[in-house]
């Protein structure tokens, strides 16, 4: 047994030496434009690569210089002033980081659980009939422009929330003691609230579609293997599939903070454009988007300039400090599962 | 629960097999499977018998893991596939719609081919299908992971790593892990499918020991490509073939007289 296979192997080496001396010269040819097609591959990706760490450095150059008149001024109180006044010069940030801030929170308090159940409706419960349907709906509602929904909500969503939901709000928490300061005054239809209610539909379809993208790639018999110790689907949603997906639904739900922190037409429409802080979400705002939109044509003085781009500097890093806040709550998950 | 008794004779069955002193655990008649127009098992009868292992054996395709599926109804999780006949589990019909799905589940048990560890830690992965039914205080829940695990001959391999993930073990030891958890919730039936074909062959035994032990406390089916693999395990063994039941008996008697033809050449190699 042994022995032919060893002659078998050395036949197949004799034969491999005779076509490889008769065309040596070829193969090396072949081999050495291989090589310089590999190398330039190689440098190509590594060129579109840096480009992108040159373009980031560019702007964020740019930005530090522009808003540097602006900074000096100003210096830390640029941050904790709300006072926004062209005529005498005198600009703080407060109200638009404060406006940014908390439209962004309400759009992902509405837009998280509710897209989270949609996906898991639209993967576990639905209907294959209706599963397409919705689908595309979600798709649609994705590709909406933003100065649709920023008319759509100044002529017909904010006097509905104006005639019907505020006054009922207002009624509501009247009442309770700690919620009342949000939900005072009269119910304008434009503000902070309704600002954030726009950009929970337009946050909505990133977090369903990127959900139920990563829900659907949950392998078929983890979630027999759940529904087969005898859960029930929400406790396959909520133990299995959520816990497997987390890096993705963070992902999603990322983006659409992404979107909801830098959208500026449909909020410029429907927040009212207002340089303060009311306790009141009823109350007209401002987001850092909206005013630096709102103001870039006016903004004759070079102070004035520089404070809106300092504007643009601090939503800057507002979104890198949420992205950085995404990998520690990512990495406080891994720890809480084992991994 | 409501679900009609049916106590009849005895599964009917394709050879005489000394039924002395031996439960039917669950009883297959006329068992009938579709994946929408095709049908997949063809008028299936076949007994479990309690505190025995059998064995599924059969070409692929031949309907081995589908009639795995009936038995805790996990082919109500896909539309378009249907069963009818009569599946009784200790005389309770389970097929009837009536018949509470989380609570068949907690009865019989799954193994599946690959091993399925949640995504969470070792300690979970076990502790997670007992509070689905039970309200336990910590120390005990902390007795009933050690049990199963335990029983799983795990214990002593991950005894230090509770708090890590179950996707850390190794391939046999997640398997151990899913048998352990399936255990854990204390079903009186355990279904493997193929549990081994992932694994490499020290695995292999460690999981044929094991179901050795455990059927002492358990009814278990398993189904299997590997030939001596359901000669070693098996009390009976249920050769199936194109979705027919072609044979059932004693394993010795399978494996070493087998009635059927396609039985023999099937069990020495000759197709499969």
């Amino acid at each position: 047994m042994s022995s032919s296979r060893r002659r078998i192997v050395a036949d197949v080496a004799l034969q491999g030496g005779a076509v490889s001396v008769a065309e040596e010269v070829d193969r090396a040819k072949v081999l050495d434009r291989l090589r310089l097609g590999d190398t330039t591959f190689r440098w190509l990706t590594r060129l579109a690569a840096i480009a992108v760490l040159i373009i980031l450095g560019g702007i964020i150059v740019s930005l530090v210089h522009g808003s540097w008149p602006a900074l000096r001024t100003f210096g830390f109180s640029f941050l904790v002033t709300e006072t926004w006044n062209p005529v005498t010069e005198k600009f703080g940030a407060v109200a638009p980081i404060y406006g940014t801030l908390v439209t962004s929170a309400i759009a992902m308090l509405i837009a998280v659980p509710v897209g989270l159940f949609i996906a898991i409706f639209l993967t576990e419960l639905c209907p294959m009939w209706l599963r397409r349907p919705i689908g595309i709906a979600i798709e649609l509602l994705a590709g909406i422009p933003s100065i649709i929904y920023g008319i759509w909500g100044l002529f017909v969503f904010a006097p509905f929330l104006q005639q019907y939901v505020q006054p009922f709000l207002i009624d509501l928490f009247g009442p309770v003691p700690v919620l009342s300061p949000l939900f005072e005054g009269p119910p304008y239809g434009i503000g902070i609230f309704t600002a954030g209610l726009i950009l929970a539909i337009m946050v909505l379809p990133f977090v369903t579609s990127i959900s139920r993208d990563v829900f659907d790639a949950v392998p078929p018999v983890l979630k027999e293997a759940a529904y087969g110790l005898g859960c029930t689907t929400w406790e396959v949603a909520r133990y299995v599939v959520l816990p497997y997906t987390r890096v993705g639904v963070i992902g999603g739900v990322m983006l659409g903070l992404g979107r909801a922190l830098g959208e500026t037409m449909a909020v410029t429409f429907v927040i009212g454009n207002a340089h303060r802080v009311s306790a009141s979400l009823l109350a007209p705002g401002t987001t850092i988007s909206a005013t630096i939109a709102n103001e870039f044509t006016e903004a004759v003085g070079d102070l004035y300039t520089s404070s809106l781009i300092a504007l643009g500097l601090i939503l800057f890093v507002i979104t890198f400090i949420v992205l950085a806040a995404a990998r520690l709550m990512l990495m406080r998950l891994n720890a809480r599962i084992g991994s | 629960m409501s679900v009609t008794p049916i106590v009849t004779t005895p599964t009917v069955i394709h050879a005489v097999v000394d039924t002395e002193g031996l439960a039917e655990k669950i009883s297959i008649r006329n068992l009938d499977f579709f994946y929408g127009d095709h049908r997949a098992l063809k008028n299936i009868n076949v007994p479990l018998y309690q505190g025995k292992v059998t064995a599924f054996i059969g070409p692929s395709g031949c309907g081995k893991s589908t009639l795995l599926r009936v038995l805790n109804r996990m082919y109500d999780l896909y539309p378009n596939q249907r069963a009818s006949g009569h599946v009784t589990l200790d005389n309770q019909d389970i097929l009837s719609p009536r018949q509470d799905l989380n609570l068949l589940r907690a009865k019989v048990g799954m193994v599946f081919q690959k091993p399925t560890p949640f995504p969470m830690t070792i300690y979970e992965n076990i502790a997670f299908g007992i509070r689905l039914y039970e309200k336990l205080a910590q120390s005990e829940l902390d007795d009933r992971v050690r049990h199963a695990l335990d029983r799983a001959a795990l214990w002593n391999e991950v005894k230090d790593k509770l708090g890590a993930n179950g996707l850390s073990l190794s391939g046999g030891q997640q398997q151990r892990l899913c048998i352990a958890r399936t255990v854990a919730v204390r079903p009186e039936v355990i279904l493997f499918d193929e549990p081994c074909s992932a694994l490499d062959p020290i695995s292999t035994a460690k999981i044929e020991e094991l179901i050795d032990e455990l059927k002492d406390d358990y009814t278990i089916a398993i189904v299997t490509h590997n030939m001596q693999q359901a000669a070693r395990v098996s009390d009976f063994t249920a050769f199936m073939y194109l979705g027919e039941m072609i044979e059932f008996g004693d394993t010795t008697r399978i494996f070493t007289n087998p009635n059927d033809r396609r039985t023999q050449d099937y069990i020495t190699g000759r197709f499969g």
